[in-house]
């Protein structure tokens, strides 16, 4: 485990007693890893001493008033579960639900011309559809899922995994399925957003995708990937 | 949201279900405050209010489902970190406003019993990390607030939001690492 690690998990109280001591050896030895615990303990410090908004005069009248209104009741509100699990039951019921699947000919286009280059190296964002719902149009908008291909070329690899923001950079829950010119693919529906990730080649060794159209430092000396997964325009709905 | 002096929350939940307006309103006061700084992190002032009330009255609809065995609190940030992807959903592709009056009243607020220099030191710090915490990714910006701004712990954030205390973790090490990159020009300034 490096430095920023071992720094992130300090704050937070979380070193095992061992590592404690190997990370107070540290920090007597390396004047940047104490400066670096400061600026997090301060920065903390901040946050917790942010100043917490007033609640408005009429605040909890007005949230009673709405709450026992007649009528109130007639919307039952429907709680949903935390965010992301609410997500993925929304994308399976879409998935199995009868739609109809339009082209962006765009994205396809791009995409093939992306595969091409999948063939040095590993590339993502690929394939984009709209699912359009055939359910009636006065039910509340619901966000739109793309179907993202990652695409990664490793022939002497025995598994490829993606970990990232869409599976909690758990690599078990997306293996990518090997083609027979040794690349190897997952299509994964998503909603619009960004997300960070990188490749898990034979359950070891994490690598970002050279391809991808942005990176970003993950702050522990290597690089994510960044899929920024765009709402399909609304000319080809 | 730590509970106050009186009833606890579920014997205020069981009054509010038997059509108890003053039990309601006891639980809305005593959280209130707590839905409110988690909006307004997320949403800024703009919508904060608003989403926040839904959050309420959302709750109230709902309130016959609530699970005794849950901790009153961590539903209600459920239902209102589901409002804020609701609310950032609807406004995605607009710019994300940041109301600079709103900031100025917080560090205000921050300056209660300092030092003249240290008061100044604090405004400016709360109010880049304030514009900092406005500034970050969604997902980085709830698992930062509810960790360090609201003071939750990683196994209550991971039941609030539904994903793995890794990732969490991972999310809160990154928003620390971009908010204290842009927070690094302020100290460069004051040495």
């Amino acid at each position: 485990m490096n430095h920023e690690q071992l720094a992130q998990r300090f704050v937070d109280q979380e070193l095992s007693a061992e590592e404690r001591i190997q990370f107070v050896v540290a920090l007597g030895r390396d004047e940047a890893l104490r400066e670096r615990v400061l600026e997090l303990e301060r920065l903390m410090l901040g946050a917790s001493r942010l100043a917490r908004p007033s609640v408005p005069e009429g605040f909890v009248a007005n949230v009673v008033r709405s709450s026992f209104a007649p009528g109130a009741w007639d919307d039952e509100e429907q709680v949903r579960g935390p965010a992301v699990g609410r997500s993925r039951n929304w994308v399976i019921e879409r998935l199995w639900a009868p739609r109809a699947l339009h082209w962006n000919l765009a994205g396809a286009a791009a995409a093939a011309c992306l595969i091409l280059l999948a063939l040095s190296g590993g590339v993502a964002q690929a394939l984009r559809w709209r699912a359009a719902s055939t359910v009636a149009s006065n039910e509340p908008a619901a966000p739109p899922v793309v179907l993202v291909r990652l695409v990664m070329v490793q022939p002497g690899a025995k598994v490829v995994q993606a970990a990232g923001d869409f599976n909690g950079w758990n690599p078990s829950e997306t293996p990518l399925q090997p083609t027979a010119d040794g690349a190897w693919t997952v299509t994964l529906p998503l909603e619009p957003g960004r997300y960070e990730y990188q490749f898990v080649i034979d359950g070891e060794q994490w690598i970002g995708d050279p391809f991808a159209a942005e990176q970003s430092d993950d702050g522990f000396g290597s690089r994510n990937a960044v899929l920024d997964v765009r709402p399909p325009a609304e000319g080809l709905l | 949201m730590t509970p106050g002096a009186g009833p606890e929350d579920a014997s205020l939940v069981r009054a509010s279900l038997a059509g108890d307006r003053e039990a309601f309103a006891v639980l809305v006061s005593r959280h209130a405050q707590s839905v409110l700084s988690l909006t307004t992190r997320m949403l800024g002032t703009a919508d904060a209010e608003d989403v926040a009330q839904e959050t309420f009255v959302s709750a109230y609809k709902a309130l016959s489902r609530f699970q005794f065995s849950a901790k009153f609190s961590t539903w209600l940030y459920r239902i209102a970190v589901n409002k804020c992807h609701d609310a950032l959903r609807a406004r995605r592709g607009g710019m994300v406003s940041l109301d600079a009056d709103d900031g100025e009243e917080i560090a205000w607020k921050a300056l209660e019993d300092d030092a003249p220099r240290r008061h100044l030191e604090r405004i400016e710090l709360s109010w880049e990390l304030d514009k900092g915490i406005q500034a970050l990714p969604p997902l980085y910006r709830e698992s930062f607030v509810l960790k360090h701004v609201e003071g939750l712990g990683y196994d209550e954030m991971s039941e609030i939001l539904g994903i793995n205390r890794d990732t969490l973790k991972m999310r809160v090490y990154k928003a620390r690492t971009l908010l204290c990159r842009s927070l690094a020009h302020l100290e460069g300034a004051r040495r």
